[in-house]
């Protein structure tokens, strides 16, 4: 690319989606540069649960791209980036009452239908794992899912070579003209071929009309204890409900026990339409920890040290938003993930890269990441920088 | 999903039963309206005024304990209108305005306005060894005289700055516990007209101490620092460096003080309920200063609930700033230039287990989420109160903003699982 250009691209947005795409770029030998207002795994990524799951993603189009994620990310974690942050571990599905129960019906289908890396090892009574408590009717063990901390998988995508990191660093706007994208920072401008905005919740900023509400949910961190008493991530099958099925009435409390790798239990979570990551109520906190510790007693014998409320990038469709803003040459919108960027960010990265080196996508994938394309909202007015 | 939000409460809550929260609590009352007291403690009294166990005679002197008596009294005579909970913590406040309290009070409630009167912590630099078993504060060292009027077993070594080391010193001397020496940081017999400046009382107080202090021979070194803390066959062995040369000192239990801080970490900034914070707390001037300060606070809340005029605000508690600024300029020290000394290997962040060495493998200036997540800093049971202060400065090019890594959201504290989980219910509604 020209030497008029400070870089060959710009990523706006240094989250695990932005972080995956740079080092899918900069592996591709293109001069890419990552800017974020705050610095990196600074919002959604680095306040999540780190699951990479399949089960909770909703039939159809996610649950297919999640699935080839979860796949790649194996292979990113064996010999590539993800090595130190990517653990592949066991998910436990538990529930209670028809309602439940028929979810977890519809999650095993889901799961044999998707023939993928994911598969039901076990499916039964409570028994089938130690240490469980009451209120729970069936417990069924996932194997092939994996637990990233977002904040590791950023760190670990950005330290590769040739990626250029830049912040704090407010995008205060950018302007398309004379083929390449002029970038505005608060001390500088930077020209460059293609510029990517990843900005999760704070995309409406730059594209207003952008159909993204933030939508937080809970979380409750405990001290540590002993390491391994749990598995694996530990979900009540209402959070597949609440994932898999927008508006319906949930059955239970959608309560999500995950085990952290330093002995401490990280809990949620709930989903509030706002976006104010300090707003957590003990009201709330108390009905996730009711349910959790009546399911998972050993949580009687922790401490909270701390709780925040993550907040997630939510689509009206509940799709993410990846592909060429209409309108607006040389900009491409990667936003929208909703909680499930950890899980889908290796292969996003992999396609967005892909996209903006002019080269055509898996063929396998081709149609549902056309799904994922802004174009369905052109009629909402969306639009680039005037 | 909010089914059940509570009824508001017409008490005002009031947290810490110390000087400032009772002294507030007396105002409130007397204007009418009812308060809550809560403190973790067993009995109030706070820091200043704890109280010896039961059949436990006090060690407090006459003046103090006149001035407990008399705020006692006028507790008591607003019985009605006062309750007061010990064994009680508080968890926080949320924004919906519920109140968290756990122990023998536990409850959820809508208070009418919150009073945080949660005193001072003690500041502790870390230092080689700063972490090691029977090193404490020397506050503890003196919680623990005054609850037991015993002394501590074995050797006791104080060390680091502020008048508190020489005021546990004095008590040690008279319960027959003469330390083995006072490590002081500061120059605070440098200053003898600075001093002279000082409200009698202070000087009186200091006096004395200093006295018995130097009459059971103490040494008191000043400008004296502890290079390291390390175990020995028989104990503890603390490494001191002085004007004058390096010197050693064996121990059994060492208690440690760089000064106070308002214990505030993790405590609600403002709510949907007023929310103030009263003595030092809210400002850590001592003891003079929160009683001052309480009475004034508790006087103002009680004005803007029942929108009556605000008080005239009092005058004693600039009287108590200034004295304590000229306090800090008598023992003004060059500690905090030596944290960049430290061997590599000192912890910082004791919940964690970071060190120096770990916090410089972040780089120059990783502000505050590379110092959490990354370096996990701050990240353990206690969320900063203790080390935020030391990696901020540490962390930090001179001349920049301190990163803010402690925690200013609830739990103020940590809370137990099974103090919060709802006994009542089955845990399985929607």
């Amino acid at each position: 690319m020209s030497d008029r250009l400070d870089h060959d691209v710009i990523i706006a947005g240094a989250g695990v989606v932005g972080a995956a795409i740079a080092w899918h770029l900069a592996r591709a030998g293109v001069r890419v540069a990552i800017i974020d207002a705050t610095g990196p795994a600074a919002a959604a990524s680095g306040a999540s649960d780190g699951a990479v799951s399949v089960a909770s993603k909703k039939p159809g189009v996610m649950a297919r791209l999640a699935s080839a994620s979860l796949i790649y990310t194996h292979d990113l974690a064996a010999q590539g980036p993800l090595q130190a942050a990517f653990a592949a571990r066991p998910a436990h599905i538990f529930g209670s009452g028809a309602a439940e129960l028929a979810a977890m019906d519809t999650l095993a289908a889901k799961l044999n239908h998707l023939s993928g890396r994911v598969r039901v090892v076990a499916d039964g009574g409570p028994d089938l794992l130690s240490g469980l408590g009451t209120g729970v009717d069936r417990l069924m063990t996932l194997e092939g899912e994996g637990h990233m901390p977002g904040h590791k998988a950023v760190r670990a995508y950005l330290a590769a070579p040739g990626i250029t990191c830049i912040w704090p660093a407010p995008l205060l706007g950018y302007e398309v003209a004379d083929g390449f994208v002029t970038v505005r920072l608060a001390d500088r401008t930077l020209r460059a071929g293609q510029l990517v905005l990843a900005l999760g919740v704070s995309s409406p900023d730059l594209i207003p009309g952008l159909p993204i509400v933030p939508r937080a949910g809970q979380l409750i961190v405990t001290d540590r204890g002993p390491v391994g008493a749990l598995s694996g991530s530990l979900t009540a099958a209402a959070y597949l409900v609440a994932k898999t099925q927008d508006g319906a009435a949930l059955p239970l409390l959608p309560v999500v026990i995950d085990p952290l790798t330093s002995g401490q239990y990280l809990i949620g979570s709930t989903r509030e339409d706002h976006g104010d990551p300090t707003r957590v109520d003990f009201a709330t906190l108390r009905r996730l920890l009711t349910r959790a510790a009546t399911v998972w007693p050993a949580l009687r014998d922790r401490r909270v040290i701390r709780t925040f409320a993550g907040v997630r990038a939510a689509v009206s469709d509940s799709l993410p938003i990846v592909g060429p803003l209409p309108g607006a040459d040389r900009v491409t919108i990667v936003t929208g993930f909703e909680g499930d960027g950890i899980c889908l960010s290796a292969l996003i990265g992999r396609e967005v890269a892909r996209m903006l080196c002019g080269l055509s996508p898996d063929a396998a994938l081709a149609a549902d990441l056309a799904a994922l394309s802004p174009v369905r909202f052109s009629k909402n007015r969306i639009e680039g920088a005037a | 999903m909010r089914g059940d939000r509570l009824m508001r409460d017409s008490r005002v809550l009031v947290i810490g039963a110390g000087l400032a929260g009772l002294a507030a609590a007396v105002e409130i009352a007397g204007a009418g309206l009812p308060v809550l007291v809560v403190d973790q403690a067993q009995a109030p009294g706070g820091a200043v005024h704890r109280q010896p166990l039961p059949g436990v005679r006090s060690i407090a002197s006459g003046m103090q304990r006149r001035r407990w008596t008399r705020l006692m009294a006028q507790i008591n005579a607003q019985a009605e209108r006062i309750e007061i909970r010990c064994n009680t913590r508080f968890g926080g406040m949320d924004y919906t305005g519920d109140a968290l309290l756990t122990g023998d009070g536990r409850a959820l409630m809508q208070p009418r306005a919150l009073v945080l009167a949660t005193g001072a912590r003690e500041r502790v630099q870390p230092r080689p060894g700063w972490t090691l078993p029977c090193v404490t504060t020397a506050g503890a060292i003196q919680a623990e005289l005054k609850t037991t009027a015993h002394p501590p077993y074995g050797r006791v070594l104080l060390a680091g700055s502020g008048p508190l080391l020489l005021a546990v010193a004095a008590e040690l001397v008279r319960l027959g516990r003469a330390p083995v020496a006072v490590i002081e940081a500061g120059h605070p017999f440098s200053h003898p007209l600075s001093a002279l400046r000082l409200p009698a009382s202070y000087l009186i107080e200091a006096a004395g101490y200093l006295l018995r202090v130097k009459a059971a021979g103490v040494p008191v070194l000043t400008g004296a620092h502890v290079l390291a803390i390390t175990p020995s066959a028989d104990g503890l062995v603390v490494r001191v460096n002085t004007p004058r040369g390096d010197r050693s000192f064996g121990a059994d239990r060492i208690g440690l003080h760089d000064g106070i801080a308002p214990n505030d970490a993790g405590l609600p900034v403002d709510g949907p309920v007023p929310v103030l914070r009263l003595g030092d707390c809210r400002e850590a001037l001592g003891a003079r200063a929160a009683l001052a300060d309480g009475r004034a606070g508790g006087g103002r809340l009680a004005a803007q609930l029942l929108g009556r005029a605000a008080p005239d605000p009092s005058a004693d508690l600039d009287l108590q700033r200034q004295a304590q600024r000229r306090l800090g300029a008598i023992y003004a020290h060059d500690g905090l230039t030596r944290l960049s000394d430290l061997p590599s290997d000192t912890v910082l962040c004791r919940c964690e287990n970071r060190t120096l060495a770990d916090l410089r493998a972040l780089g120059s200036n990783p502000g505050a989420r590379g110092l959490r997540l990354d370096g996990r800093f701050g990240m353990g049971p206690c969320q900063g109160r203790f080390c935020a202060e030391w990696v901020g400065r540490l962390s930090t090019p001179a001349g920049l903003p301190l990163p803010h890594i402690g925690s200013n959201r609830w739990p103020s504290r940590p809370i137990p699982i099974s103090d919060l989980v709802d006994p009542s219910a089955e845990g399985l509604e929607p």
